[in-house]
């Protein structure tokens, strides 16, 4: 399969995009580490999957992503690393006034600073394997949203690492970013559970994309693992919009 | 080429890292448009010395503060605003220190996300009662590396590129305060910093050369050129633009040569 004799990292996996794409790394092949900030979580994302797919080829780390020392104590755990998905993020909304110190900080850490942490504390072995890292954007990366300065900040400097990365890292690693656009996660459900008509924020995202849908999880995995694939060999600096066209087209 | 003259009097800017390079250009030329200049720099020697050098009087604010602490950004906001104004804020600041991925520490790293993205979000925070007001302009000083990368230089594209990415997320936010933001994306500039570098490099005219080269018009901007372009982004010339990132880069991010 694909990823047969493969060791994929995925960062904020217990849930949401992470889990998906986690699930679809076992099943084609793949040797996976899972990872989410509470041990308890990640225990039961590694007892879930591991039943799913009847495989002992999962195992699971927890770390807080907001501390660096937490995350190199994550990186030395790891053994060997062909593929690394930084995929743990972190969605608070607020207006530019409303925004506090730590909101932004929080933001930017757990966002960019810890992809950038384990890249470079992975490094050694991403190269060991001429490996991949997949960094989990967002449509927010290159769109602007209201009450959102800190996360489009925090999206758009992940492109900035992924290009700087992959300029400076070729032809040894390839680094690409992947931008869900809304997708049908905790996350999302969260943001709209703050909004006063669920159903018409759930409408308003849909909204912004051609497609006029949310994606379900298992759909950013397979644009994800695409970007991951050993057969995409050419792909380096990428920036891939899995986001429904949102990026391409705006509807009137 | 005849030169675009505007008249910012009655206007107040806060010009950030304006000790030097770009953003003492932009003080300039922003104060020879009559606009009342705050000029920020990290220290106030720096900020009285690039005073000085404008010619001192009324017109000029020294507003010293460490945009790399949590609150130096309001603090220069502050000192700006002392008379009550803000129409114009210009994110100058930043650090561009080259290093290797593997030599990149926390310290590097934070200095350069703190200063280029984190206080450009803090001052405009700040600022933002008195734009709304003024119905006001922001310029976020990005860079071509907001928008492409080069090796070595990880930190600073990182937080070049965020800026950008911020840029649009206050257009859109402040859109419908009449408040208008926009990044502009310059290539490499012949500053003091540079002149610095290349004299550093021991082989100053080969330095130059390779810059001279990366840029398809064949040449390094001239800071004032920028800064004159700085003038026309808050002008009623650019009233329709807001969360444009906008090249200005001698053809850098255009092509290949």
């Amino acid at each position: 399969m694909e990823f047969d004799g493969k060791t994929i990292l995925v960062t904020g996996s217990t849930r949401g995009i992470g889990t998906a794409a986690a699930a679809l790394f076992l099943e084609r092949g793949g040797s996976v580490v899972l990872h989410g900030r509470r041990q308890a979580d990640v225990d039961a994302a590694v007892a879930r999957l591991s039943a799913a797919h009847s495989s002992d080829r999962v195992r699971g780390l927890s770390a807080d992503l907001s501390d660096r020392k937490a995350c190199r104590g994550l990186a030395t755990s790891i053994d060997g690393l062909d593929i690394l998905v930084n995929c743990g993020g972190i969605f608070r909304e607020a207006a530019i006034a409303e925004t506090s110190l730590a909101l932004w900080d929080e933001t930017i850490a757990v966002n960019l600073t810890a992809a950038w942490v384990l890249s470079q504390a992975l490094l050694p072995k991403l190269r060991a394997t001429r490996g991949t890292i997949v960094n989990v954007g967002s449509d927010a990366a290159l769109l602007g949203y209201a009450g959102c300065a800190a996360y489009c900040a925090s999206k758009g400097a992940l492109v900035g690492l992924t290009r700087a990365l992959a300029t400076e890292l070729a032809p040894e690693v390839r680094v690409l970013c992947l931008c869900p656009g809304p997708t049908e996660t905790d996350m999302m459900r969260a943001s709209i559970g703050t909004a006063p008509d669920e159903e018409k924020a759930r409408q308003q995202w849909a909204s912004y994309t051609l497609l006029n849908r949310v994606a379900a999880p298992t759909e950013i995995a397979e644009s994800i693992l695409l970007a991951a694939s050993p057969r995409a060999t050419y792909l380096t600096g990428s920036v891939i919009m899995a986001d429904g066209g949102a990026t391409a087209g705006k509807r009137v | 080429m005849a030169e675009v003259t505007f008249d910012y009097g009655g206007r107040v800017a806060l010009v950030t890292g304006a000790g030097r390079g770009l953003g003492f250009a932009i003080a300039k030329a922003l104060f020879k448009a009559g606009a009342t200049v705050a000029v920020n720099d990290r220290t106030a020697e720096s900020c009285a010395a690039a005073i000085a050098r404008l010619g001192g009087g009324p017109g000029l604010i020294a507003a010293p503060a460490d945009l790399a602490t949590g609150n130096g950004p309001a603090n220069a906001v502050a000192q700006a605003t002392a008379g009550g104004r803000l129409d114009f804020l210009i994110n100058n600041a930043a650090v561009n220190v080259e290093r290797p991925v593997t030599a990149t520490d926390d310290a590097h790293w934070d200095l350069h996300l703190n200063v280029i993205l984190r206080a450009s979000f803090l001052t405009a925070q700040a600022a933002l009662p008195y734009l709304r007001q003024s119905r006001g302009c922001i310029v976020n000083i990005a860079s071509e590396l907001g928008l492409h990368a080069i090796a070595n230089n990880v930190a600073y594209i990182s937080a070049k590129h965020g800026l950008v990415a911020m840029t649009k997320a206050m257009a859109i936010e402040l859109a419908p305060t009449g408040i208008r933001a926009n990044a502009l994306c310059p290539g490499t500039m012949d500053t003091e910093l540079m002149q610095e570098c290349a004299r550093d490099s021991g082989d100053p005219a080969s330095y130059y050369a390779a810059f001279n080269r990366y840029h398809p018009i064949g040449r390094l901007a001239t800071p004032d050129e920028i800064a004159a372009f700085v003038l026309c982004l808050l002008s009623s010339a650019a009233g329709y633009m807001t969360g444009a990132a906008v090249t200005i880069d001698g053809g850098s991010t255009a092509g290949r040569q």
